[in-house]
């Protein structure tokens, strides 16, 4: 029999179809692959077997009777765990939710059981998605299915070492700084976080309303394209999602018709500044010149760029993003829903004694740094010169995108590190510094995995990043990239088995 | 330095987050060492730049229409509360002192 | 204390108003689509967003925007088409997310004015007219200026009960419990700018306020179940000086009667303050009807600090004037211009015209009875509305909606009286009738036999029975016991059961015994 493990969504939906195999049975599959391996990897805080063997049974009998099936029918999926499903925990893999049950659900996670979808479980994350590591899961972190003893990133470090250990095929994640990209890049899978606004950010914990989006993790960019087909599009109940700009018919182009297309005479953008950055790996730039000049070979021109605004994201992004946060999080009071301190004397105590017991560290960090942030006079001195800045970082990358199709460049200064290598707050922060300008200025990017590192020995990936609502430019670039690659995305600890 | 231990604590009782004496010190540090690297939005000519709360690319105006839906049964909107009473969530008295 | 007009000859009262009003007229809530709707079990309208779940996200309702639109227009802002929502950041448990969302700097509806006729001898309060216009000299009737600063959008919170305590108050209560059915309900607040300087101007203002609202039909603007609340800011300044006095702000002023003790009271608690060489605290004040005073509330430690910022999860405004032009031609006539044209086109008298035109309902009906009937009839109809109808109303404590009087049968009635086919006294029972069981007043006349009888002949021919029938009467009239005319009238009077027109019988007995 085919290991499951490593099929794509096609693979998947084109057995169930043939009737090679049931949606039965790769559920049954996946929920195999996970008994074996997430001992080891700790991706999941909770799984769902009845309800992906309920999902499986829906689209056994829909084929049975001769439905259409959907997109992503029979696909095994796992969502993170801020992603609210009806019945289900929602974490955010807080001790302050740790025993919520959402009576409701999001969009994107609603959008891919309509489309078929198997839903194993909920993942691993940082509490509240504030980290790079998914260290800061009260829940005990996950590991990078490449090896153990390093971290996988984050925060959506549970749904990029589900993609590698080849427990889920595609997962969702959400990014507000490169929380989809770089644990996409620490474990060697594609992650993409879509353009602002492209996918509904209903039903999605928040973190930062204005930097937040949902993205597929997959092992290819095929699975991601076909995912994010099928959770893009306005959502009445998100005023901040919006259709793709349509296309000659009226109707928003598929994001997996950009993957036929070669690059051919595409100008791709390349950022020098990024590579001088300080910190940054040999193996990382190495990887990166590598996939440039594969990209010269497909008969794409390579073009510098200069972005120079963007040296102040990092700083924007450590204003926009936790003053949005401090405010977001003021929901966790304990009156409605999570975590409650007992036998307080008043409701401010039960407010002070809940919050602190409730959030980490981490979590706490960001709420206050927010509030400061947002306090008369400091508003001024920093809320309302980080948004100008955002305008500047929009308009760079505006004028980068007059002279270029699509930008290449890092994901992450460093292949994973290990756990608690890396303990300062600030040192951490340092992760996102080549990711968060997508999120201040909103447009799409993707990390692609594009091998080992020469040094490490871990996977290494690259970055391209689109103009806002071109997202298909962004899959169009990393599809014919990957093509040059004979990479397995699956980690070795997956690799071999059969479902 | 930006903030001070005493900012620290006001800072913690504006947000509700009861922080224990002993980690105000390394608090105030972490606060302040993040506060520095936030340095470069300062560093711009930013004179006549309109901010940009929304990146929406121009996305104004979205509203819904005033059609009233059903949404959840009391048992669901009481479902997660660690206590209720009568229909309503029930919290400790809003003062101190209660029963006084 | 010294009287509110002793203190207001050495004193300059400052007020402001803060009016919020709840859409109530709307369908659902301002973020989500709960329904609007009051009395219902407690959390039962409410849905992950009213409840602030993680990931719920609010989306703004057309129709609460479309009337503060509304608002703004009918009193004479600038409407703002670039707008934002802020989020306000505190702490409180009838706060689900712990943030209210309102607007920043720039409201929808900015820089407005309403203009407040005073008369009768509430003018008296005002004894300078500056910033006013007098409008007559002897009485000193005059018409104040009011700015609006503006009216900006927001959402209610919802509703604690303080259980434990006593009166449910907050202070001594053992624990307090937390409906969140009313969280997310429109809310419009208006702000004034500090242009009244009397309780009256006050209350008139917000009475007119309250009308405009009311015709413009965006809130059942009850300040009893608290879809209208006001709140005042008050201060003193000598006579002649310009720089303002501290402020106190005043609540609980929950009727219009309230609003103007309220704030007459703590104008004169102030003077007392003052000229006693004490300093006016700035401090919230809360006004007990029952013991007709204010009382100092619990004064905050730190100044209010909360943190605003554009909400971004709303996407901004930027109103077009398409959308501006399609809320103005819904504008309806507003009671100003309604009262002048009851004036101009019926000859009513000008409070006549304004009691009318300040009831949305009542002013409904007059035009509707009024629609293509001759204008003489106006003058019977407004008295018959104004009068027995509001009486009627009144006395059964019905609204004018739920009586099967109709608007045709009013002014047909307004005909006979002014006809004299039936007198005063007739047409009050018949309006009862008429109120009760929605027949027309002819019908309502003849099932009754109550039409007054007028016909010359007939009254001539009792008059002459009558007084063949008493002719000691007649000699004794005629030897000057004037007097016993009203004898002879009662008698014809009788004769006719009680319909004969007194004014026709009069002149016919006169022919008779003087001719």
């Amino acid at each position: 029999m085919r290991d499951l493990s490593s099929c794509s969504v096609a693979e998947i939906r084109a057995g169930i179809a043939t009737g090679e195999f049931s949606a039965r049975e790769v559920a049954q599959a996946a929920f195999d692959a996970i008994a074996q391996r997430e001992p080891q990897v700790h991706a999941f805080l909770e799984q769902t077997p009845e309800l992906a063997f309920q999902a499986a049974d829906a689209v056994d009998a829909a084929r049975a009777a001769g439905g259409v099936l959907g997109p992503l029918a029979g696909v095994p999926m796992a969502f993170k765990d801020n992603m609210n499903l009806q019945g289900t925990h929602t974490t955010c893999a807080s001790r302050m939710l740790e025993s919520y049950v959402s009576p409701y659900t999001a969009t994107c996670v609603a959008k891919s059981l309509e489309a078929g979808a198997l839903p194993l479980g909920k993942l691993n994350m940082d509490e509240f998605a504030f980290g790079s590591s998914t260290e800061t899961s009260v829940f005990g972190p996950t590991h990078n299915p490449w090896d153990l003893t390093r971290v996988p990133g984050g925060s959506s470090g549970g749904s990029a070492a589900a993609v590698a250990a080849g427990m889920a095929t595609v997962t969702l994640g959400s990014d507000t700084g490169g929380s989809i990209r770089q644990p996409a890049s620490f474990c060697g899978v594609v992650g993409m976080k879509p353009s602002y606004g492209v996918v509904s950010r209903f039903g999605v914990v928040a973190f930062g309303s204005s930097l937040d989006q949902v993205g597929p993790l997959g092992k290819t960019v095929a699975d991601v394209a076909a995912t994010l087909d099928v959770i893009a599009g306005i959502d009445p109940r998100d005023c901040t999602s919006q259709n793709l700009s349509a296309g000659p018919d009226g109707k928003p182009a598929a994001f997996s018709q950009a993957l036929e297309q070669d690059v051919a005479g595409m100008r791709i953008g390349v950022v020098p500044a990024f590579i001088k950055a300080k910190g940054v790996e040999p193996e990382v730039v190495a990887a990166l010149d590598g996939a440039l000049a594969k990209l010269e070979g497909l008969g794409a021109q390579l073009v510098e760029i200069e972005l120079p605004h963007v040296a102040a994201a990092m700083a924007a992004y450590y204003v926009i993003g936790p003053c949005e946060a401090f405010s977001n999080l003021s929901c966790f009071d304990s009156i409605r829903y999570g975590y409650r301190h007992e036998g307080a004397r008043d409701m401010g105590e039960q407010y002070e004694r809940s919050r602190a017991h409730g959030f980490g560290m981490e979590t706490a960090r960001r709420i206050m740094l927010g509030s400061y942030l947002l306090s008369s006079g400091v508003y001024d001195a920093y809320y309302y010169p980080a948004q100008q800045v955002r305008t500047l970082i929009i308009q760079d990358y505006a004028q980068a995108f007059a002279q270029v199709d699509a930008l290449v460049t890092l994901v992450s200064p460093r292949a994973a590190f290990r756990f608690g290598e890396i303990s300062d707050p600030t040192a951490m922060h340092l992760s996102d510094m080549f990711t968060v300008s997508t999120n201040i200025a909103g447009n799409g990017a993707l990390s692609l995995p594009v091998g080992l590192g020469a040094d490490s020995g871990l996977p290494v990936g690259v970055q391209i990043i689109g103009p806002q609502f071109r997202d298909g430019e962004i899959l169009r670039v990393a599809a014919a990239l990957e093509r040059c690659y004979d990479f397995n995305r699956l980690a070795p600890l997956a690799r071999g088995g059969e479902w | 330095m930006y903030l001070s231990e005493k900012d620290v604590r006001d800072i913690a009782a504006y947000t509700r987050i009861g922080l224990p004496d002993e980690e105000v010190a390394a608090v105030t540090v972490d606060l302040n060492n993040i506060i520095e690297g936030l340095k470069p939005i300062t560093e711009f000519d930013l004179q006549g730049v309109e901010p940009t709360f929304h990146p929406l690319a121009g996305l104004v105006n979205v509203m819904r229409d005033d059609v009233a839906k059903p949404g959840l049964s009391q048992e669901e909107a009481l479902a997660n509360a660690a206590a209720h009473k009568n229909g309503q969530f029930l919290i400790p008295p809003i003062l101190a002192g209660g029963g006084e | 204390m010294k009287d509110l007009l002793s203190v207001l000859r050495d004193w300059e009262a400052v007020i402001g108003l803060e009016v919020h009003t709840e859409l109530t007229t709307l369908n659902s809530k301002m973020f989500c689509s709960c329904p609007v709707e009051f009395g219902a079990a407690p959390n039962t309208h409410v849905c992950p967003v009213c409840l602030g779940l993680p990931g719920a996200l609010p989306v703004p309702n057309k129709a609460a925007i479309e009337s503060i639109v509304l608002a703004g227009l009918a009193t004479n802002c600038d409407i703002e088409k670039q707008t934002m929502f802020y989020r306000k950041n505190y702490f409180y448990p009838d706060m689900s997310r712990n943030l209210q969302v309102t607007q920043g700097p720039v409201a929808f509806c900015m820089r407005g004015h309403l203009d407040v006729e005073v008369s009768g001898i509430a003018a008296k309060e005002r004894q300078f007219y500056e910033g006013a216009t007098l409008l007559d000299e002897q009485t000193g009737a005059y018409v104040a200026h009011i700015n609006i600063t503006r009216i900006h959008m927001e959402e209610d919170a919802g509703k604690l009960i303080h259980v434990g305590g006593t009166d449910g108050r907050i202070s001594g209560a053992s624990y307090s419990l937390v409906d969140y059915n009313r969280i997310g309900t429109p809310l419009i607040e208006l702000v004034t700018e500090p242009d009244l300087r009397t309780p009256e101007e006050a209350r008139l203002f917000l009475q007119k306020l309250r009308q405009t609202y009311l015709t413009l039909g965006i809130s059942d603007c009850s300040m009893e179940e608290g879809s209208l609340r006001c709140d005042g800011n008050v201060s003193l300044r000598p006579r002649g000086v310009k720089e303002f006095g501290t402020k106190t702000e005043l609540k609980n002023m929950n009727s219009f009667k309230n609003l103007h003790d309220g704030l007459a009271y703590e104008i004169c608690r102030q003077a007392e303050v003052l000229e006693s060489g004490g300093t006016v605290r700035q401090e919230t004040r809360h006004w007990e009807p029952a013991e007709k005073r204010t009382f100092s509330m619990r004064v905050k430690e730190t100044a209010d600090d909360y943190r605003y910022f554009p909400d971004p999860d709303l996407a901004p405004f930027d109103l077009s004037d398409e959308f501006i032009q399609q809320v103005r031609a819904r504008l309806p006539e507003l009671p100003d211009a309604k009262k002048r044209r009851f004036i101009d086109a019926f000859g009513l008298a000008p409070d006549v015209a304004g009691s009318l035109a300040g009831d949305v309902a009542m002013a409904a009906f007059f035009d509707a009875a009024m629609s293509e009937r001759p204008v003489l009839l106006a003058k019977p109809v407004a008295n018959l509305l104004l009068n027995e109808v509001a009486a009627y109303l009144n006395a059964s404590d019905v609204s004018l909606a739920e009586v099967r009087l109709t608007p045709l049968g009013l002014s047909e009635l307004a005909g006979l009286l002014l006809e004299e086919y039936i007198s005063s006294k007739q047409a009050k029972q018949v309006l009862t009738l008429m109120a009760e069981s929605g027949e027309a007043p002819l019908q309502i006349i003849e099932k009754h036999g109550m039409k007054q009888v007028s016909d010359t002949g007939a009254i001539d021919a009792l008059v002459a029975e009558i007084l063949a029938a008493n002719p000691d009467k007649v000699v004794e009239y005629q030897g000057g016991k004037t007097g016993l005319i009203g004898f002879f009238v009662g008698q014809v009077m009788q004769a006719t059961k009680g319909q004969g027109n007194p004014k026709l019988i009069n002149e016919l007995l006169h022919k008779h015994l003087d001719g």
